[in-house]
């Protein structure tokens, strides 16, 4: 009796415990994965067997340096989308200031980038980005700021990154448009959408472009 | 012998005067120091509110601006130079180059009409006293002066 209550005990439930902390380790893995992907928005149409997403539509604008921009620039990259115009005094500074701190965040991270597009292609020319992008003291090749046709700049909007932007005189500053960030992942989907001008919106797009990154085994 | 007497009462009820009336200038002085300090409390105060509503979105909240696109208030070789400037400012905005610890900013910044000359010298003893500035209270005064030297 003395002898099962000494050695033979801790011989006899080790290999329980092992057991019982692995399924608990197996089940934590399990349960995470599931939590951790992010979700998919926009329509989604069957094909087959296969699901259609919706993704952003192809583009060509051109950006601070001249350079043109289309869905190329992006391709296997994950990017951060708005819409603003530098004349802006509403909205957009609260906007810019949360993107830098986007920018400052994934500096050390080639596989994502930032598409900033003016609405307000007329007053916005490539030198007044060129000049408005090294005023805030970031780089082309990682945060874009492009400028294009009106029309093409506004469909953009409204149809692939579901975004508000439009002229409308009885606003303050000439335009209406949200304050809205859109987080595209590599497959060109819109996986979340945040107001860039909320610090703590801010700081779960951060969060999510993180998650994003795992997905991609990065 | 009665005279003495009415001398030393008249002397006695002098020097209680004299007391009194020391003691009331001291208790004006006090309550003159303390509605000073009072005025300027509520001027900082409501001036920080302002600020955030106002400013902060380009200026921040933390008065460092952004970049070479919005300029600094704390510190600001600018501001302690520019006084009367920086009032205007607040009304009618500012357009073209201003340097300020040494850097060039060239955006357009809007004014606010609308503010009264009350709330400029509110914002004002606000961003004055704050960031390392330290000038004191800002008088509705110093702004009706500026501001009508500057009205476009």
């Amino acid at each position: 009796m003395k002898l099962f209550w000494g050695r033979q005990r801790s011989l006899y439930c080790l290999p329980i415990a092992i057991r019982m902390f692995t399924v608990y380790c197996l089940l934590l893995s399990a349960c995470r994965g599931k939590e951790e992907k992010l979700p998919i928005f926009g329509e989604r149409t069957a094909n087959g067997t296969d699901t259609v997403f919706h993704t952003i539509a192809p583009f060509r604008f051109v950006d601070q340096d001249s350079a043109i921009i289309t869905n190329e620039s992006f391709g296997g990259k994950i990017y951060v989308a708005d819409f603003f115009f530098t004349t802006c005094r509403t909205i957009c500074p609260i906007m810019k200031t949360q993107l830098v701190r986007v920018y400052e965040a994934t500096r050390d991270m080639p596989d994502v980038m930032i598409l900033s597009h003016t609405i307000d292609p007329e007053y916005d020319t490539v030198a007044l980005l060129h000049d408005f992008a090294r005023r805030l003291g970031v780089e082309s090749k990682k945060w874009h700021f492009v400028t294009g046709l009106r029309d093409s700049i506004y469909k953009i909007a409204q149809t692939s990154y579901f975004a508000t932007a439009m002229k409308d005189q009885t606003e303050p500053d000439g335009f209406i448009h949200s304050g809205a960030f859109l987080l595209i992942d590599k497959a060109r989907r819109i996986r979340g959408k945040y107001d860039g001008t909320k610090e703590e919106d801010v700081n779960r797009l951060m969060s999510d472009i993180n998650t994003l990154r795992k997905e991609y085994g990065e | 012998m009665p005279e003495n007497k009415r001398g030393v009462g008249a002397h006695y009820l002098n020097r209680v005067v004299h007391c009194l009336l020391a003691f009331g200038y001291c208790l004006l002085l006090l309550l003159a120091c303390s509605n000073t300090d009072a005025k300027f409390q509520q001027y900082y105060v409501q001036g920080e509110q302002l600020y955030i509503k106002h400013c902060s979105n380009c200026h921040q909240k933390s008065g460092k601006g952004l970049g070479l696109l919005y300029p600094p208030l704390g510190p600001s070789d600018y501001m302690e130079k520019n006084f009367d400037d920086v009032l205007c400012q607040m009304k009618y905005g500012k357009k073209g180059f201003l340097s300020v610890n040494g850097k060039d900013f060239n955006q357009p910044m809007p004014g606010v009409r609308s503010l009264t000359e009350l709330e400029i010298a509110e914002v004002a003893t606000y961003i004055y006293n704050t960031w390392g500035h330290d000038r004191g209270m800002v008088e509705v005064v110093e702004v009706t002066t500026a501001v009508e030297k500057c009205s476009p």
